[in-house]
């Protein structure tokens, strides 16, 4: 499904230059559920934003679906993306002035489709997440795994093949945590691909695969036996 | 998508009140100030447009010629015989006609009153389609006849059906009501002309004016009073070029050598022009004025609208990288962004439009007019006047916050770094640089008005009362009575007679030299003819010699005089060329009119050189003579407590003496405000302008600091856990605030010199302290804004500093 190769993210300001990822080659299948592990500042998340195309990547190549994407402006990627990819964030980057449904309807906002379509989209995976009943609150009236159930929501609401997440349980308590886990694999095994990144062993072991980052490389990757 | 972001833009507003209502409040501010201004310099420009022949009217008004020391440039009116020759020469021309005003005793049975009257040629009434009530556009034909309003008809007979009706002009000439119209409305110049004593009320043919008056039918070159007017009415094919043209060459051709010295030129102006032309004629460009403020301070609100929503959409920084995140464009964000600061001008401009229709009724009230919010007519205006400002005014907070790349939107690196906030800085620059500029302005307006009036005490202004109406031969020839009787009422000092008072803007000059025919050593000097008691009464000090006296043969003047007695002051013996006021004692300089029997004047007595005139006139060479026959002005000084009882025993004594004519008595001080209250009205004005400014330059900055000190709460935080006190971190949060507007000074003060500059050139004696004034009213702008932002360094300084720290 995607693909990068030689992957280079360098970080400079006036003085100093920070190399995130230091020639990464990093591939991900449809249908995978693939862990990012690795320490604070390795490069995790960078990874996981260029794989999402909301960051830019200094050099490499990166291929999307065999479209090499690497050199892509921003209105290209903002299109690709609204079709492909949904995004999970550890402080989950809900709007604070829209509902819970409003919420999830934005990830739709940006595709053309008509009103009444969206709201019939928005009710269905509602009831998929179980907050149906929560679907006129705002953000602030929600415990937090409540919002992540949301922001997990507006992920998926577009039918996007991948979904990227970044520490997804992070500002969760285990049972919440546990929750997130349950529904990502879940949607996994309808045949969502799904990167996340986490600190987490244990919701490692919901992935096939883990990759271990360090550094700006990738040190070791474990494929958990079937 | 639209609505989507409707909603948010409404739940924004919610969530932030505040911010929503320092928005709202400052931005309904600046829209109300700026269409009030539009609508007022609309209707200013409008005046009599309901007159079938506006479009195609036009007046003729005279340009001042260079060296003539009348205080104005131009004047709306010129010299009574150009209305004729216009109409002699120019054929084309479809009708002209002119108007005297005059003032004029009044008597109906047994009531006699001063009337404000218009005397017209008959063409008048082909020019203006009156509508009448009673009558018809010939009411003017007969020289007997006169026209009157609706509301004099009620005001004198109680109904309006009085065609035919006697009314007695002077005691003495009869005339019959020929015609009633509906009152003129107010935006009309007939009601609205600042110079003119009074509205529109009583119009009688200028015929009348030669039989009461002797006044000629063809006119004159003598007289150039503001009042008068000079109508010139064209057909559908010519404009106000052609008619320019014409007249430069009447100038040129018709007007004799010594007008030419009075006006330099003639001009031509559209008849909806003729209510402002005070202001031209005071030099001072008013509407131009209004119209720069009241766009200035919707600047400065659009200004502070930016300012803010920069702020506040820093704020929303991730809400743009999410949307960023799942597919927005950014022309798609920038629009949501617009229609919020659309939103948000539209709110502002209804609450303007209340607080306007609220406004203008009072404002009409007070002011005599009657502007209107014509939605029907203004509505594409408003319309875009709000897109204008929603657009100009949100366009840079849209621009900056839809900039960042996603993922730098998401880690909300614009409200870490220190994006924008130059611009920020520029901003509140901008804002107070304005403030301060009218500020300042306003302060030097305000004490050059004071300094106007402070010197206007010169004369004994309170105490003085003012006897108008008086250049009758009837009442003439019972002054020495008057005088006698009023000087025997208790508390009355002396009492004098005059040409004119202190204040009054009349200016009858002559031209004099020290050799008698020398057309090269000429000068002009104004005359005021005087009783010997005006010294006294004015408390004007002789420098040298005596004062005039009624014993003396040669100090009075008379028809035959061939050598005359006169006072001068200081100013006219330089003028002359003369030394000393003890040398002057004696010496004869000549007249130069050699229609004048009087040939030669000898310098009596010498006075202080004053400013009679006041106001903005400067000093002037005065001539002081005594001629009975020209005084119409008594000045009755009066002292004491018991001002009423006082006034109460002059008015007596007037009735014992001339029964048969009302007195017309003020004191000086009404005099004096007749033209001071102009100056008033526009330092008040302009106080109001600079007044609304500043307010909106400090909600801004409030606000603004405000989001600044919450957005430092971090930085706080770890400075007084390093140890920083309450004062240091306070003084840090004032100073990010003071450089901007220090440089705003830099920027403001100059440009403020320059415009106090301007207002002070209308004024002969300037205050000299315009520096210092300007210096001071920087001073106050600065310690106003520190004093606005010290309220939140100093909350947010004492807060404990973990507070600061959880912020985040």
């Amino acid at each position: 499904m995607l693909r990068l190769h030689d992957l280079y993210k360098v970080y400079r300001t006036d003085e100093v230059e920070t190399v995130a990822l230091n020639g990464v080659n990093f591939e991900v299948d449809q249908g995978e559920f693939v862990a990012v592990m690795g320490p604070s500042g390795c490069g995790k998340s960078t990874l996981l934003n260029i794989v999402g195309m909301i960051d830019d990547l200094t050099s490499g190549d990166y291929h999307f679906f065999d479209e090499n994407v690497a050199g892509y402006g921003e209105k290209q990627l903002s299109s690709i993306r609204k079709q492909n990819i949904g995004f999970i964030f550890q402080s989950f980057n809900l709007i604070d002035e829209l509902t819970v449904a409003e919420n999830i309807e934005l990830a739709l906002l940006y595709h053309r489709m008509p009103s009444s379509q969206r709201k019939k989209r928005v009710a269905t995976v509602m009831d998929r997440m179980g907050i149906a009943h929560r679907a006129k609150h705002l953000p602030g009236q929600l415990s937090g795994g409540q919002q992540q159930r949301v922001a997990v929501a507006r992920a998926v609401v577009g039918n996007q093949p991948l979904i990227l997440a970044d520490e997804p349980t992070g500002n969760l308590d285990s049972v919440h945590g546990q929750e997130v886990m349950e529904l990502l694999r879940s949607l996994n095994a309808d045949g969502t691909t799904i990167v996340m990144v986490t600190h987490s062993p244990s919701h490692a072991d919901y992935a096939h695969r883990t990759v271990n980052l360090f550094d700006g490389h990738i040190v070791t990757e474990n494929v958990r036996a079937a | 998508m639209f609505w989507n972001n409707l909603k948010i833009a409404l739940r924004n507003l919610r969530k932030n009140k505040l911010y929503a209502v320092i928005n709202i409040a400052g931005l309904a501010l600046g829209l109300a100030i700026y269409v009030f201004g539009g609508l007022l310099v609309e209707y200013e420009r409008s005046h009599d447009l309901f007159f079938a022949n506006a479009e195609r009217t036009y007046t003729i008004g005279s340009y001042a010629a260079e060296d003539l020391d009348v205080g104005v440039d131009n004047m709306a009116s010129t010299f009574s015989t150009v209305g004729p020759i216009i109409a002699a020469e120019l054929s084309d021309v479809e009708h002209v006609a002119r108007t005297i005003s005059r003032e004029m005793l009044v008597t109906m049975g047994a009531d006699s009153f001063y009337q404000h009257m218009r005397f017209a040629d008959s063409e008048l009434l082909q020019i203006f389609d009156f509508d009448y009530l009673h009558g018809d556009a010939r009411a003017l034909n007969d020289p007997s006849g006169i026209l009157i309003t609706e509301s004099s008809a009620i005001k004198y007979f109680g109904n309006t059906n009085v065609l035919g009706e006697v009314v007695t002009l002077d005691n003495e000439y009869e005339f019959y009501v020929s015609a009633v119209i509906r009152d003129v409305p107010l935006n009309s110049h007939f009601n609205s002309m600042v110079i003119m004593d009074s509205d529109l009320e009583v119009v009688a043919p200028l015929a009348a004016l030669g039989r009461i008056r002797d006044w000629d039918l063809a006119g004159n070159w003598d007289n150039l009073s503001l009042g008068n007017m000079t109508y010139v009415m064209l057909p559908e094919h010519l404009d106000q070029e052609w008619l320019q043209d014409q007249v430069d060459g009447i100038y040129e051709r018709q007007v004799p050598e010594d007008p030419k010295e009075v006006i330099s030129g003639l001009f031509v102006k559209p008849l909806a022009h003729a209510n402002l032309s005070i202001w031209d004629t005071i030099g001072m460009p008013v509407i131009a004025v209004v119209q720069l403020l009241s766009l200035l301070v919707l600047v400065v609100a659009c200004v502070n609208y930016t300012n803010l929503a920069t702020a506040q959409s820093l704020g929303r920084s991730r809400e743009v990288g999410m949307r960023k995140t799942m597919g927005a464009e950014r022309g798609q964000l920038l629009i949501q962004f617009l229609v919020e600061s659309l939103t948000i001008t539209a709110i502002a401009m209804v609450v303007a439009i209340a607080a306007l229709e609220i406004v203008i009724p009072l404002f009409n009230n007070m002011a005599d007019k009657v502007m209107e919010l014509d939605y029907l007519r203004t509505l594409p205006w408003l319309v875009a006047t709000t897109a204008a400002v929603g657009l100009v005014a949100g366009a840079y907070p849209a621009w900056l916050i839809t900039r960042a790349s996603p993922i730098d939107a998401l880690r909300d690196v614009a409200r870490k770094g220190k994006k924008g906030s130059k611009v920020r800085a520029v901003m509140i620059g901008a804002q107070f640089a304005i403030s301060a500029f009218m500020l300042s302005v306003v302060t030097v307006v305000f004490v050059q008005n004071e300094m106007v009036k402070e010197s206007s005490y010169v004369f004994p202004r309170s105490e003085i009362y003012t006897l108008g109406r008086l250049g009758i031969e009837d009442i003439q020839e019972r002054f020495e009575t008057l005088r006698h009787e009023l000087e025997a009422v208790p508390n009355v000092e002396s009492v004098a007679f005059s040409s004119q008072v202190p204040y009054e803007q009349n200016n009858s000059q002559f031209e004099v030299t020290m050799q008698p025919g020398d057309e090269a050593g000429k000068t002009r000097v104004h005359q005021m003819v005087m009783s010997p008691e005006f010294l006294d009464a004015y408390d004007i000090p002789l420098l040298a010699g005596r004062n005039l006296s009624r014993e003396i043969g040669n100090d009075e003047r008379s028809e035959e005089s061939e050598v005359l007695n006169v006072l001068v002051n200081e100013l006219t013996l330089e003028k002359l060329g003369i030394g000393s006021p003890a040398e002057a004692l004696n010496q004869r300089f000549y007249d130069l009119d050699e229609e004048n029997s009087l040939r030669e004047l000898v310098i009596v007595g010498v006075v202080p050189t004053q400013n009679i005139t006041g106001l903005f006139n400067t000093d002037k060479p005065w001539v002081f003579m005594y001629r009975p026959s020209s005084l119409r002005i008594g000045s009755v000084r009066i002292s004491g407590s018991d001002m009423m009882g006082t006034l109460a025993d002059v008015e007596d004594a007037w009735d014992r003496v001339i029964p048969e004519y009302p007195i017309q008595g003020r004191f000086l001080d009404e005099v004096f405000n007749d033209v001071y209250d102009i100056l008033k009205i526009m330092n008040v004005a302009l106080a109001g302008f600079a007044g609304v400014a500043l307010v909106l330059a400090l909600i801004g900055l409030f606000g603004l600091a405000a989001f600044m000190a919450a957005q430092r709460t971090r930085e706080i935080g770890v400075r007084k856990v390093l140890g920083a006190s309450s004062l240091q971190v306070a003084k840090l949060l004032v100073w990010q605030f003071s450089k901007p507007v220090l440089w705003a000074l830099v920027v403001a003060l100059p440009l403020a010199y320059m415009g106090s500059k301007t207002y002070l050139e209308f004024f002969a004696d300037r205050i000299n302290t315009e520096v210092i004034i300007l210096l001071v009213a920087g001073l106050v702008a600065v310690l106003l804004a520190w004093g606005t932002v010290a309220g939140h360094a100093i909350r947010i300084s004492r807060a404990s500093p973990i507070i600061a720290l959880r912020y985040e």
